[in-house]
Order: C-alpha cells, then structure tokens, then sequence
C-alpha cells in the first residue's frame, strides 16, 4: 500500500522533503521483505586474523578464549559504503511537461537515497549541488543531523546556470578521499564522451560511479502539433523548429544519444540508468542497494 | 504629374490584403522552454517565416504589386514643357482679301508684303517641322496639306494672288478650332493680315483659337488708317425699256477721309457719259444721282467712278449690268365677265416704276394656241377652267422655268380643281357674311417678308378681304396667311419654275387690294420674281452665291437636262462640264462681269463688286490685337489657364513605365515566394 508513495505524482503533492524520503523508503522496504532476494540485517560474515592497528573492540574475546588466538568478528551490516550525491542544478532541471520537473524528480530521489544510506544503512552520505560551479558541497557524514544537512541542501538547490561537468568534477575529486559509491543526478545534455571523460576519473579512487540520466518523457518523445519556437532553458536561445523534423531527426538523435550514454558509461565501469519523471523512484532505490550489496561483498577483503 | 482615370485609384485600399496576410494574420506562437537546443535544428516553414523580419520583403513587393497594379489602371502622365519644334505644326495664314491689294509702299501691295513675311518665315523654321499654307479670302482655304517640302509650301505662297474676298477673322476662328479636333499637336498659327477692323466679327468669342493653337499676328502695311474714298453702292435697273427714265443711284463714300469734292462719272461699255462733282464730307457719305441711262439694246457693263486720288485705287468703281429691250408681255387670262382684273392688274403693272411688262388680256378660249414661253409669266385670273391643252402647256412651261400666276377667285369649280396649280380649294371663306364678332372682313396675320413678293408687306395690314379659298398648301411655301391662319399667298415650285397662288380675286370683289397701294408694289415685285428679272439683277458682291437651278423637284421628279454656261470676268468658265449639269448653284469669287446662263435658258449679265466693307482700311487696335493672340484657349480666364496648358505642355503617359515595373516586382514577388516554398518543401 505504501507502495504508491513511490510515485512521483504523489509526492509531488508532500511539502517536506524529510517525508517525501521518509515515505518513499519506508514503502520501498516494506516492499522488499516480500522479496527473497534481498536482507541486509547485520548477520554474520567471517572472521579475519588480528592485524596489528585494528581495532581492539572489534576482536572476538570469546574465540580468542577458546584458540588464545585473536580474531576480528565482522558482520556485513558492519561495512560502511561512503555514499556521495552529485546533483545537476543546471536550468535545464527546470523542464517538465507535468506536474514534476526534472529538478523535483532528482530531488526526491536523492533525498530518498541519503534516508535510506543514513537511517537504513548507516551510511555516511553527503551531497555536492553543481551547475557549471561546485554550489554547494555537505561532506559525507553519520553525525548526528546529517540528514536534514542533507535535505536543506536539497531544499536550496534551486536550477540556476548552465551545465558543466568538467570544472566540477575537478573540484570533487579534491573532496573524494574514500571509497564509496557516487551517484551522478542529471539530464546529461552533453556529448557522452565528454560526459564519460569528466566523471569517469571518479572511479580511479575505487569508487563505484552511477550516473541518474533523469529525462522528461516528452524529452524522449517530444510532441508538436506545429511550427514552434524553442527557447534553450540554459543559453535562452532560440530555435524554429517543425513537427517533422521533431518527428523524424530529433527522435533518431536523441535515441542515439541515450545509446551513447549507455555504451560508452558501461565501457568506462560505470553504472547507468535512464529515470523518467513519471516512473516511480524504487528504481534508484533498488540501483543504489544492489551497489551497495555488491560493493559490501567486494569491500569484504578490506576496511 | 496627373491622373486620366483616378478613380481607379480606390484599388489602392487593396493593399490591404498584403497588410492582412502578412502582419494582421500573423500567428500568436508563444516560445516553448526545452531543456536544450541540443538535438534541435533550424526548421522553415512559411507560416513561421512570416513572423521573421525578412518576410517583410515579400510583403513589401506584395504591397508594391497592388499599388503599382492601383497606379496603372489609373493612367498617371506627367506634363512636361519641353516640346520639340519639330512637333509643332506651323500654319502660315496670308490674307489675300480685297483690301491687300492696297499699295504698301514702294514694295509693292500689303499682299507682296504678307508674302514675303510668310516665305521668310517658312525659311526660318526647322527643318523636320511640318507647316501648311493658308488662304483667308472669302473663307479659309487650305493651300497645301501639312508638309515639310519646302518648295512645295514656298510655291503655295507664291502662288496666293490677289484677291476680292472679304476677309473674317471669325471664320479663321471657327475653321481653327475644326481642325483643332483633328490635330492634337500643338499648332502655331502664323497671320500675315493688314489686320482690318471690319474682318472682326460681331461676336468677339468667334475669333478665340482653340488651346492648342497658338497665335502670332505679323501686321502688314502702314498701322493707321488709310484715307479712301470709294463708291459704296449703285442702285440701277437691271432691264431697262426707257432709257431716259432710268436712273442710277451712286453712294461714295469716305473712310478716315476729309471733307473733299469728288468727280463721279457714269461709264457705259467703257465710255464716260456722264459725270458729276459730288460734295463728300469728312469720314462720310455722298449720294449722286445720273439721271437717263443711255445704254444700246443688250446688255451694257456699266460702272460709277470717282476720281479719288487715294490710296487705294481698286475700289474707286463700282459696275452694274444693264440689259435694255422692249417691254416684256405678260400673259393675263381671265373670264370675258371680268373686266375688272385685267383693269386693275395692269394699271399696277404699268404704274410700277421703270416697268418694263405690257398685260396682254385674254380669255381661256383665246389661249388655247398661246405658246407661254414667249412671255414673261402668265397669270389665271379667276378663270374656273382652262383649255387642257393651254394647261398642260403651261405646267410644261413652269417645269421648264417658267411661272404662273394663279388667283383662284370665287370659282366653284375650284373645289375640283386649280388650274396647273394641281389642289383644289377645300372650301371658301366669305368673311363678309360673318358675324358681328368676326368685323366683316379678314386681313394679313402673317407675311414672309424674305419672299420677293412681299418686300413692301407693310401697306398690306390695312387690305380688307372678303373672300379667301382655302387650300391645302401641302409642300409649298405660304408667303402670307390671313388672320384666321388661312394661307394667302402660296409660293409652290414646280420643276424649274414657280406657281405661285393667290387665294382670293385681283376684281375688288372678294378683296380691296387692287385698291390699295400696296397692290402697285406687289405686282411689281412678283413680276420681277416671276419673270426672273429679281435674280437677273446687275450687280452682286463678291463671295455672294447665285441659284443656277431649282433643286430638284421630288414631288415632279424631273431630271435636270439643261446645263447652265458660266462666263467669268477673266473670260474662262470655272465649271467643269459635270458641275455645268448638276450645279444648283454659283459662288462669285472674282470681282468683274460674270455672262450667266441658266437652266432655264435665260441669259444674264451679272456685276459683280468686292465687298464694301473691304475699302474701310482701318485697323484693329493694338490692345485688341493682343487679346486675341494672348486668349488662345477660351474667352474666360479661368478656362484659358486650364486650355493653354495643352498648347505648352507635352503630355506623357507613364503606363506603359507603372506596367514594366510592376513585371519587375511580380518577377521578383513570384521568385522570393518560390524560394521560401521550395525551401519548405526540402524540409518536408
């Protein structure tokens, strides 16, 4: 039943953020105990041998009791994954041909994310709003209030300028010291390579790298019944453009483009999804625990 | 710059189709956000480029295409100063009146003068421009057609000689403005004239030239006037029987002259035979009276001369033909019962002064072997019937020339029929058995003065008539009617002679005007008109027509056999064999004696004399001289300055330049609207 809040309409409708995640992970939990495939309780994992530097409390007295050996019980609930939120604040966010716009729909889904990593998962997460600059930047964190650090950053990223993924992304790398997994939230309105070639040095700190490809569904499939004026939301120029070439050019353009994302993201390692405004938002949910779950196993040899 | 159909200018309001296609028509599209430009691409189409800045080229040769297409049909000219000299007509006019043949000096006439003014002038012009000859004598006369041979214009000068014409600026006026209707260039009409005061007609509005016309007057001989004397008029007899009762009757005159004495002398055949001093006072007339004119049996060329010593010599003589013989009969039928008729009618015939008839009476039973032809005219006086032979000879007689004289009488058997007359008498009025109302009797409601007979119609008001027959007057001429309407005297021409019916008796029964004065003055004038004598008369002006025959007769349908025999003064004859058969009638254009014989095969001997208004030499003046050249045009102000633009103006029509820039914009509308939807149809 909850299950319905997952709808971004309905969201649209809930003023706070802090619900709007609360809503969408607490209906998107519910929906997964119905689901064999995923827990994530803090069970059991293995044993691993003393290393000098490790931390003491962590070591099982009991089996060290039995064996006089020390060993270090871990669990899977216990491994932390750096969760890092990049979000386009770019004017094009601002696009919709509904009720929610490209900006409300990113916004949802990171506030959902950093929820469920911080109350779920304990995760430290953080939050970098850019545009063609780094706006604002809420280091990764578990401390105490770090969720509405969170939110009200979200709350303030307001579309603005235009987008730049290159000087950004430099910028970042100065903030990324630690492995974790980077969610990328945007419209990507660039060339794919250049795309791939601004994040992809993202994932030379061992990061996992997801890039959100958030689109309106009239941006997939644009509609005109006649000749009309664009207007470009970032450089505010404008074009003529007639339904046929809408129709039959800018469809075999943008199907291309999409491809080029995906092909060359996934060549590059990193992970890539196209969101429409009118689907729900387990999907990034889903996404962002099956990296999570993967990156748990692949971490299991280190932390 | 100008118009010739402005109204079509009202399809300038048109232009408003491109201004509705184009700006008020225009669609309202409000710009759509998108994310990127990114994928997008330039599109055209024709109902976005309408709303583009560069659209509004094609609306402003879509404009320019009505207004130009507006324009055309409104026929715009343009008014330009500068004609050629080649597209002026040159028209030299010379007057070659009567009056020209004054002497001018040591030169020669006025007329050599005139013509060396217009043989330098032709020499003058340019030479493509077309000029053309003009004679004025008489009436304007075309000497050449428009031409620019120079031989042929300087001989048609050369060839104008002297002339007896009386000369009329108002026919120059009129013919100007005839020809004006023909030739629409501009013309200069040059006038060489000694510019007489008496060629001015009444009416100053006939002399106006049309507007295209304009008008150089180039006087000739002296400016002022010129003392002459001259012998205005002669009043002679033109047959005579007596020649010691004839007398001549001369008027001299003086123009701008002083009290002066003339001598007068009466010449016969070329011999003086009688000469008289005659005092003529200042700037005025003289009457001398000859008294006996002893002229041989014939006809006799007779003239009264002055020895003026003037100026102008050519008219100190007037002539006059005088043709004497023995009395002519005229045939008088009438009822043995009548004694009265004859009495009366030949007292009044031969109480007319320098008569020349002798009343042969004769009842209808003695005339049935009278040949008409050998009297005058022949009068049925009252007679109820005629020998039908005698009849139909004297219908044949009339058709032939001669007349008839017809009084119907009181007659019953008139109602049947009128003797050679052809009607009958419908009924008869007997006025004196009217009622009180109607006093008794009727007299002359209405008379035709211009009729020979009732010249001297005056002393007919005063004539009781008791009894008038009515008859129908059908196609003849009703000289006078009573007062009641019924016709009086009926003039009907039959063939080449005249009928002519009296309503009532000569017997001072049914009327009293055998009585009466005026009866004396009205036999002697119808015996003239009947006999022929009236147009036989001596002298005659010169311009002046003269009948040759009757035109022909539709009711009698008779053919005109007899041809008529013309003999001018300069002894040529100026008709040709055709004209001599068919000619009714005859211009006098020369001064001198004309030998005439008519179709009705009787001869006359004709004077004929310029004008007398030719010998008053006195000039227009100046000041009228320059109204008349400057008033080309119309006689207003306002209408001149409207009709003088023509004559200065050259008119050009730019039709044909409003229709080859509208091909040019339609060209360039159709190629940048082809463009455009070529373009769109790329894209599609």
């Amino acid at each position: 039943m909850l299950q319905r809040f997952l709808d971004p309409a309905v969201l649209h409708g809930i003023s706070s953020l802090d619900l709007v995640a609360k809503t969408v992970v607490d209906g998107f939990v519910a929906g997964l105990h119905r689901s064999p495939d995923f827990g994530f309780s803090l069970e059991f994992a293995e044993y691993r041998a003393y290393a000098p530097g490790d931390d003491l409390r962590h070591v099982d007295w009991n089996l060290f009791a039995r064996t006089e050996r020390c060993y270090l019980k871990r669990y899977r609930g216990e491994t932390n994954t750096q969760l890092t939120l990049l979000l386009d604040a770019s004017n094009s966010m601002k696009f919709t041909s509904h009720a929610v716009t490209k900006m409300d729909y990113a916004r949802y889904m990171a506030a959902s994310l950093c929820y469920l990593a911080l109350h779920n998962q304990h995760d430290p997460a953080g939050l970098i709003v850019f545009d063609d600059e780094v706006r604002n930047y809420i280091r990764p964190s578990t401390r105490q209030g770090q969720l509405y650090r969170l939110l009200a950053g979200l709350e303030q990223a307001e579309p603005a300028a235009r987008t730049d993924f290159g000087k950004p992304m430099r910028h970042f790398q100065q903030f990324l010291n630690r492995r974790g997994i980077v969610i990328v939230i945007s419209d990507f309105y660039e060339q794919p390579e250049t795309i791939v070639k601004a994040i992809e040095p993202l994932r030379f700190h061992g990061s996992e790298v997801v890039l959100f490809h958030v689109l309106d569904p009239k941006e997939i499939y644009p509609e005109m019944k006649g000749p009309a004026i664009l207007v470009d939301l970032e450089t505010d120029r404008r074009l003529e453009v007639i339904p046929d070439y809408v129709k039959t050019e800018y469809r075999a353009k943008m199907d291309h483009h999409l491809e080029q994302m995906r092909d060359r993201t996934q060549a590059a390692g990193m992970g890539y999804h196209l969101l429409t405004t009118d689907k729900p938002l387990d999907r990034a949910l889903t996404e962002y625990l099956t990296l999570r779950r993967s990156g748990h196993t692949s971490g299991l040899g280190g932390a | 710059m100008g118009f010739l159909a402005p109204w079509f200018l009202a399809g300038l309001l048109a232009v408003g189709l491109p201004v509705y296609v184009h700006l008020l028509r225009k669609q309202t599209t409000v710009p759509r956000p998108v994310s990127s430009l990114m994928f997008f691409e330039q599109g055209t189409q024709s109902s976005v480029r309408h709303r583009r800045l560069r659209y509004l080229l094609l609306f402003a040769l879509r404009a320019a295409l009505v207004l130009l297409l507006a324009l055309g049909f409104a026929r715009p000219f343009f008014r330009h100063k500068s004609v050629l000299a080649s597209d002026k007509l040159l028209l030299v006019a010379v007057d070659d009146s009567f009056s020209m043949n004054a002497p001018a000096g040591a030169s020669g006439t006025k007329l050599d003068e005139a013509k060396r003014g217009a043989l330098s002038l032709l020499t003058a012009k340019s030479p493509g421009q077309k000029a053309q000859v003009i004679g004025l004598a008489g009436q304007m006369r075309l000497l050449t057609q428009p031409t620019e041979d120079m031989s042929q214009l300087r001989a048609a000068v050369q060839g104008i000689g002297p002339g007896d014409g009386h000369d009329n600026f108002g026919e120059l006026g009129r013919g100007m403005r005839a020809m004006a209707e023909t030739v629409h260039t501009p013309m200069e009409l040059d006038l060489f004239s000694d510019m007489q005061e008496s060629n001015m007609p009444g009416n100053f509005a006939d002399m106006v030239m049309p507007g295209n016309v304009t008008l150089v007057l180039h006087r000739v001989g002296p400016p002022a006037a010129t003392p002459n004397w001259t012998v205005e008029s002669v009043q002679a007899p033109g047959q005579l029987v007596d020649t010691k009762k004839a007398r001549v009757l001369a008027v001299i005159a003086g123009h701008e002259t002083p009290a002066a004495t003339r001598t007068a002398s009466l010449v016969v055949n070329g011999s003086a035979i009688a000469t008289k001093k005659v005092d003529v006072p200042a700037n005025g007339r003289a009457t001398v009276t000859f008294e006996g004119l002893d002229v041989p049996y014939g006809e006799s060329r007779c003239a009264v001369r002055i020895d003026a010593a003037d100026g102008f010599p050519n008219d100190d003589s007037s002539s006059f033909a005088v043709k004497r013989g023995d009395p002519e009969r005229v045939l008088f039928v009438h009822q043995a019962s009548d004694a009265r008729s004859p009495f009366y009618f030949g007292a009044a015939l031969a109480a007319a002064a320098q008569a020349s008839f002798v009343l042969q009476p004769i009842t209808p039973e003695q005339a049935s072997d009278i040949d008409p032809s050998k009297y005058a005219f022949v009068v049925l006086s009252d007679v109820p019937s005629v020998p039908s032979i005698l009849e139909n000879t004297l219908i044949r007689n009339v058709q032939d020339g001669g007349s008839v004289l017809v009084a119907t009488g009181m007659a019953d058997s008139h109602r049947e029929h009128i003797p050679v007359y052809g009607g009958n008498v419908a009924d008869g009025h007997f006025y004196a058995r009217g009622s009180a109302e109607d006093a008794g009797f009727a007299t002359v409601g209405a008379a035709d003065a211009a009729h020979p007979s009732m010249r001297d119609a005056n002393g007919w008001q005063g004539t009781k008539f008791f009894y008038a027959a009515a008859v129908d007057p059908g196609n003849a001429r009703v000289v006078a009617r009573l007062g009641d309407g019924t016709p009086l005297l009926i003039d009907k021409q039959m063939g080449e002679g005249h009928v002519l019916l009296f309503a009532s008796g000569f017997d001072n029964f049914t009327n009293d005007l055998p009585v009466n004065p005026a009866f004396v003055a009205f036999v002697d004038q119808t015996a003239k008109y009947l006999s022929g004598e009236e147009r036989m008369n001596g002298s005659r002006v010169v311009d002046s027509f003269i009948q040759l025959r009757n035109p022909v007769n539709a009711e009698s349908g008779a053919q005109r056999k007899a041809t008529v025999d013309i003999v001018g003064p300069d002894g040529k004859r100026p008709l040709t064999l055709k004209e001599a058969a068919a000619a009714e009638s005859f211009q006098l254009a020369r001064a001198g004696f004309y030998q005439i014989r008519f179709a009705n095969g009787r001869d006359a001997l004709i004077a004929v004399n310029p004008d007398p208004r030719e010998s008053d030499l006195a000039t227009i003046p100046d000041d009228v001289l320059k109204l008349w050249s400057g008033s080309t045009g119309t006689g207003s102000a306002e209408a001149a300055t409207e009709s003088a633009a023509p004559s200065e103006n050259n008119v050009s029509s730019l039709w044909w330049w409003v229709m080859l820039l509208l091909l040019g914009v339609a060209l360039a509308e159709s190629g940048l609207a082809s463009s455009y939807l070529g373009t769109q149809r790329e894209e599609l």
